[in-house]
């Protein structure tokens, strides 16, 4: 599959999808003004994706600023979709990468990470 | 009256040191990016700290969002085609509490009931509560009606640093006046 860039907006992350090295990133502000739209077809291009995988390593770096509810809605159908292939035997980290002063977002993270079966989940502090 | 003196009584019912803005009108996503800008800018030149910021703006977000998405007062905008104007008001500031963010519109009253029940429930949990009917919703489906991700007041309340306040007030036979506050 080809690979996805959309470049960052104020309010719609930036997104790289390398499909061919299984290098995945999220990065950025997201609160879009149509967030079904944004996160649909790329949300549908990665599950074609890691549905035929069933070996072999995948990386997913998340780098966000801020995220609506909306947005929320959408990383919880991809860690759940990433933990599936984690279970058919896919390597899968998850890189969660946030300031190390937002208390919510480390929060968010360990959220999201408690949730995971197979994959695992990194969390990653950085200097504001 | 002149002109200036009743606009200056529509802008002393917002005292500059407690209100930073108050926004009365039709509410679109291009408005709710603006104003976020100026909500940003204020809350840096007053050296909020990451978390405070990130809060306030939070909610400033899923506020506005559930007025465009919700408002009962809407009209077709001719120039896109899914397009309606929602008209709402939101009021953010400070006071001794805090931060604030108050939204109000118009709903219908055959919904009052329910939004009453639904906001209720929410205003009765502690942050454990919240945090886990957050995670509940967002992994079922998405509630009846919803057009969003049917969480935004859970996400409000599990934010704010006091429970939620709202309540209605009865317009005429169709529509009721909905408002809601979040301290932070």
């Amino acid at each position: 599959m080809e690979t996805i860039r959309i470049h960052a907006t104020d309010r719609s992350p930036e997104i790289e999808f390398h499909f061919a090295e299984n290098r995945f990133l999220i990065s950025g502000e997201s609160y879009p003004e149509d967030g079904p739209l944004f996160f649909t077809p790329l949300l549908a291009s990665l599950a074609t994706h890691v549905q035929q995988m069933s070996a072999g390593s995948l990386t997913f770096d998340l780098r966000l600023i801020y995220y609506n509810s909306v947005t929320a809605r959408f990383l919880v159908q991809l860690f759940s979709l990433l933990d599936s292939s984690a279970k058919r035997g896919v390597q899968v980290q998850i890189y969660w990468h946030y300031a190390s002063d937002d208390d919510n977002m480390q929060e968010m993270g360990e959220e999201f990470g408690e949730e995971l079966e197979a994959a695992t989940f990194h969390m990653c502090p950085e200097e504001p | 009256m002149s002109l200036a003196q009743r606009q200056y009584q529509i802008r002393e019912l917002f005292p500059e040191q407690t209100v930073f803005f108050c926004y009365s009108g039709y509410m679109t996503e291009g408005i709710l990016g603006g104003l976020g800008q100026a909500i940003k800018q204020k809350l840096a030149q007053e050296q909020a700290d990451t978390n405070t910021t990130n809060t306030v703006f939070s909610i400033f977000v899923e506020q506005m969002q559930n007025v465009i998405r919700y408002s009962a007062e809407r009209e077709p905008l001719e120039s896109t085609d899914e397009g309606v104007l929602s008209h709402g008001t939101l009021t953010l500031g400070r006071d001794a509490a805090g931060y604030f963010v108050i939204c109000g519109n118009k709903i219908s009253r055959d919904r009052v009931e329910a939004l009453h029940a639904q906001l209720s429930a929410i205003q009765q949990l502690d942050r454990t509560g919240l945090k886990s009917m957050y995670k509940q919703i967002l992994k079922g489906e998405i509630p009846e009606g919803s057009k969003g991700a049917g969480v935004g007041f859970v996400d409000i309340a599990k934010r704010a640093s006091q429970p939620i306040e709202f309540d209605f007030y009865p317009l005429d036979e169709r529509f009721a006046f909905f408002a809601l506050k979040a301290v932070i």
